[in-house]
């Protein structure tokens, strides 16, 4: 009995090791459904806004620590970003991946929203924007919703924002 | 605990018995052979004692009770800290010399000719040396680092290492202390652990106050013996003759009788601790729990607290002579008070420093070199009570969710806040002046304000001032005034008329005309204009930035009471609202967070945020209990939010808040609203830059009319503080739905930038007008005309 427990507590604490160790990153659904295929839509169409050094330094700080799987603090180096520039859509696409990565499948939505309301709408992070959301509608059960949203990711790289 | 406060011992002889400490006295066996009357003297002696301890051991075994529970409850019954938001610094961000100044001083920093150590700061010029202290931020440790920083204008120009070359790119400083929260019986300590504590404090404590303590059971028989002689040679106590571990007993028991029973009752507890837990855990206890001084009402415990008290610096980073004299107060902590009797401190200090000479803790260079240093203690103790009462009074509801009250103030928690302490300075200040210019101006002196200021996006509240007194919190108006918003709930009309795109838009004409209505007790309603006036028909936009009542009424009867009352829930507020006709006139009662909490939303874009004050909450040791990390709630149709927003940027630009841009010295585009109720009563000001939201309230507590208005008193106080605030001019970019387009308003007519009248304004996507102006019309068919002409050109 006592042996059959005890065999019962390794298989449990390798079991429990085995799910605390984060997947690499290029295994998770944020890089194979959000970040390559939108990289591979924009063939050199990029928008990028000038980062400040600061953020840069918070922003690197949060790809080490979701590498790592800590996400929390992946979460908390892009909030403190966020605080120094808080309408940059780069770091609000960010912190829609990190949610989508923990799961918080309708924070990940919030975020990428906001991202594409104030950012370029079009390019490479348009496409991550929208590939965000509709990786988070189909978790949260809207197929429409994500089919609609796959569409938008898909028309980034020829549409110009309305009213400029 | 104000009885601590003039607690000091009298001069006692320290025990010089090279011997171990004489063990207990047990009675020992009669020899053989002895007389019989000395057998039977010896039976009665041991028959007594024999009663003697029946009868005492009750008392004895209470006793034991007592100081068990004293040692292993006590000790952990730790203040929680308070912190501010720490100032991130890096190159290209908005600051002011005197913002600067301010958050150094709220955290501590020493202005010294070099900053040499850390804590400190110099500045030449433009040049500020800060040397930033090690600290356990929320995300983790980090050393002392020492950096330059420029300024340049109201921003730093460049940040580099103390070198002078190369950018560590964002320093954080340590953050002010802006609170503690106190166990109920008022004490004060930092728990430190036996290996943080230097070498010299545990050896000098031994030197000075019980040489014994290594091998002695608690009490030092001859100890007590010479201090008995002693005393009753004096006539008076004189002498205590008390180990390390009576003092501890002394001081959980603090009791300034000095009877034999006391001292009998301290001995005997004193070997009970002795028996149960041993040297190190003592030692640790006692190194936790002496008395050290006292702040206000709060008594100071253990040398951990003790050293940020007096030194501003944790206790492994004191210096020897600091140690030594922490060491000494122990004998009389109000009496050797470093900042009250700086004179007598030091003697003691010397002193101090001498013994360890004499037990060989030092050499003797090493004391003629300390003994010429001054005491080094600061002016002032960095934090105590609250600076901020008010905005701790939010921290603690925030909290109050997660942690019962007896945790906060016992489990040593520290809690990291959003306060900015250079934003509260001021907003304390655009009150405090703001109320008293109303005075001069002929308003009552009892006015009452309160103020609210968040960051946009993250809906963190930098600022919080409840009483026109800094520090007062008797009655915190920013969080328990409920008051008539009155005009400020006008834009949640309009908001809700813009949604309904079929029926509005910022062109559509609304009437502002007599409107009465019968309300629920069977009287008439028939609001009037603050002009007595009714303006006809008239565009929305034109009604929303003069802030005609009777056009409000008409819109908002249209939209329906229960929409607005759902709208303002939406927005955060819980709070029941009465679903009257003059609910859309205001007569609502808010408190200005709620009213904040509402502002925020809009403010963002239609990204709703909970108002936080709190980031995270850590164990002592620095794990993360909870983090409260930022949470977006988009609204519905965000794109009726940024045409409001445009609107509301109307209202200081030419409407009833205009005034606004000649108190600010025309900065930046600003978005507000004034907000005033029946018969003066109250003046609010709602209004937001593009990171900043801040809501200002002014009245009297007892709700007498005020004679204020939303810009006579209300937009003063807010402009007081958001002249002292970098302020980035309102985001009118239109997100995804809505689009700018030129128009005549009057016509309601698209028309060409270059025609008379032609203004820019945005439009939910499909409510722009169909109709195009004339001047637009000819314009179109000049420009068709030309593209003909330019293809006939080209084929030519």
């Amino acid at each position: 009995m006592t042996k059959i427990s005890g065999g019962l507590l390794i298989l449990l604490v390798l079991s429990a090791c085995s799910s605390r160790y984060p997947a690499p990153v290029e295994d998770r659904e944020v890089t194979t459904r959000v970040r390559v295929p939108a990289n591979q839509d924009s063939e050199g169409v990029q928008v990028y806004s000038l980062q400040n050094p600061a953020v840069k330094q918070l922003t690197a700080q949060a790809r080490v620590a979701e590498r790592d799987g800590n996400l929390d603090q992946a979460g908390a180096f892009i909030e403190r970003a966020l605080r120094i520039e808080p309408r940059d859509p780069q770091l609000l696409q960010h912190m829609a991946e990190i949610k989508l990565q923990k799961a918080d499948y309708q924070q990940a939505l919030s975020f990428a929203v906001k991202s594409y309301d104030i950012g370029p709408r079009v390019g490479e992070i348009c496409s991550r924007n929208w590939r965000t959301i509709s990786v988070a509608r189909e978790h949260l059960n809207d197929t429409d919703g994500a089919n609609e949203a796959e569409t938008r990711a898909g028309q980034c790289m020829n549409t110009r924002p309305k009213g400029l | 605990m104000a009885r601590k406060a003039n607690k000091t011992r009298p001069a006692k002889q320290k025990p010089v018995a090279k011997k171990t400490a004489a063990k207990k006295s047990v009675a020992k066996k009669p020899a053989a052979g002895k007389p019989v009357l000395l057998r039977r003297f010896l039976r009665a002696l041991l028959l007594l004692s024999g009663v003697g301890i029946g009868l005492s051991l009750p008392w004895v075994i209470w006793l034991d009770i007592q100081v068990r529970s004293e040692f292993e409850g006590r000790l952990w019954d730790v203040p929680s800290r308070v912190y501010a938001r720490p100032l991130s610094l890096y190159a290209g961000k908005s600051i002011s010399r005197e913002s600067l100044l301010v958050e150094l001083k709220t955290a501590g920093y020493r202005q010294l000719k070099q900053a040499s150590e850390p804590g400190s700061y110099s500045v030449k010029g433009d040049l500020f040396s800060i040397n930033r202290r090690a600290f356990v931020f929320e995300d983790g440790a980090m050393p002392a680092n020492r950096f330059l920083l420029q300024l340049g204008g109201d921003s730093i120009k460049t940040l580099s290492y103390d070198s002078g070359t190369g950018d560590p790119g964002l320093v954080r400083l340590d953050p002010a202390e802006i609170a503690s929260i106190y166990p109920l019986h008022d004490e004060d300590r930092t728990l430190v652990s036996l290996r943080e504590v230097p070498e010299l404090l545990i050896m000098g404590l031994q030197a000075v106050e019980d040489r014994q303590y290594k091998h002695h059971h608690g009490v030092v028989l001859r100890s007590i013996a010479r201090a008995f002689l002693a005393n009753v040679k004096a006539g008076r106590a004189v002498q205590g003759g008390s180990t390390l571990t009576q003092q501890l007993v002394k001081n959980y028991f603090l009791s300034s009788e000095r009877t034999l029973v006391r001292k009998a009752n301290e001995a005997i507890m004193a070997v009970l601790l002795e028996w149960h837990y041993d040297k190190a855990q003592i030692l640790e206890a006692y190194i936790n729990e002496i008395y050290l001084g006292q702040h206000g009402r709060h008594a100071i415990h253990g040398f951990g607290r003790a050293s940020e008290f007096y030194f501003d610096r944790p206790l492994r980073d004191l210096e020897p002579q600091q140690i030594a004299l922490l060491v000494g107060m122990v004998r009389g902590a109000s009496l050797y008070n470093p900042r009250r009797n700086p004179q007598r401190a030091l003697q003691r200090r010397d002193q101090v420093l001498d013994i360890f000479g004499t037990t060989g803790l030092m050499s003797g260079d090493q004391i003629r070199t300390l003994k010429p240093l001054p005491l080094g203690v600061t002016d002032k103790p960095r934090s105590g009570g609250s600076r901020y009462p008010a905005f701790i009074d939010l921290v603690r509801r925030q909290l109050r969710r997660d942690y019962r009250e007896t945790d906060l103030s016992s489990e040593g928690l520290r809690i990291f806040t959003t306060l900015a302490p250079s934003e509260q300075e001021y907003a304390q200040r655009a009150v405090s002046r703001g109320l008293k210019d109303l005075q001069q101006r002929g308003l009552p002196a009892d006015l009452q304000s309160a103020l609210v200021l968040a960051d946009v996006a993250s809906g963190e509240v930098r600022a919080l001032v409840g009483d026109r007194v800094a520090g007062r919190n008797y009655f915190n108006r920013a969080l328990d005034a409920r008051r008539q918003i009155g005009s400020v709930i006008k834009p949640l009309v309009y908001l809700l008329a813009l949604e309904h795109v079929n029926d509005y838009n910022l062109t559509t004409r609304v009437k502002d005309e007599p409107v009465s209505l019968r309300q629920a007790d069977g009287s008439l309603w028939s609001p009037a204009n603050y002009d007595h006036k009714s303006h006809g028909e008239l565009p929305l936009i034109e009604a929303l930035i003069q802030s005609y009542n009777q056009a409000t009424v008409n819109v908002g009867l249209n939209i329906g009471v229960a929409n607005l009352i759902r709208k303002i829930k939406q927005l955060g507020v819980a709070t029941e609202i009465p679903a009257l006709p003059a609910t859309l006139l205001g007569a609502v009662e808010l408190t200005p967070i709620e009213v904040t909490q509402m502002y925020q939303s809009l403010a963002a874009g239609g990204y709703s945020v909970p108002l936080r004050s709190v980031t995270a909450v850590l164990t002592p040791q620095g794990d993360l209990l909870s983090r409260y990390p930022l949470r977006l709630m988009p609204l519905d149709n965000r794109e009726a939010v940024a045409v409001l927003n445009f609107a509301l940027t109307r209202v200081v630009a030419q409407g009833t808040a205009k005034n606004l841009n000649e108190l600010l010295g025309n900065r930046a585009v600003i978005a507000g609203k004034t907000g005033t109720t029946n018969e003066r009563r109250d003046s609010w000001f709602v209004g937001y830059s593009r990171d900043r939201v801040a809501v200002s309230w002014v009245g009297l507590d007892d709700n007498r009319p005020a004679g204020v208005t939303g810009n006579n008193a209300a937009m003063r106080i807010w402009a007081g503080l958001f002249r002292k605030l970098p302020i980035e001019a309102v985001d009118l970019r239109m997100p995804d739905g809505a689009n700018y387009w030129w128009v005549d308003i009057e016509q309601q007519a698209l028309t060409d930038p270059s025609c008379p009248g032609a203004v820019q304004i945005p439009f939910i996507d499909g409510t722009e007008p169909r109709m195009s102006t004339k001047c637009l019309e000819k314009k179109n068919s000049k420009n068709r005309k030309s593209l003909w002409r330019k293809w006939f050109d080209d084929k030519n």
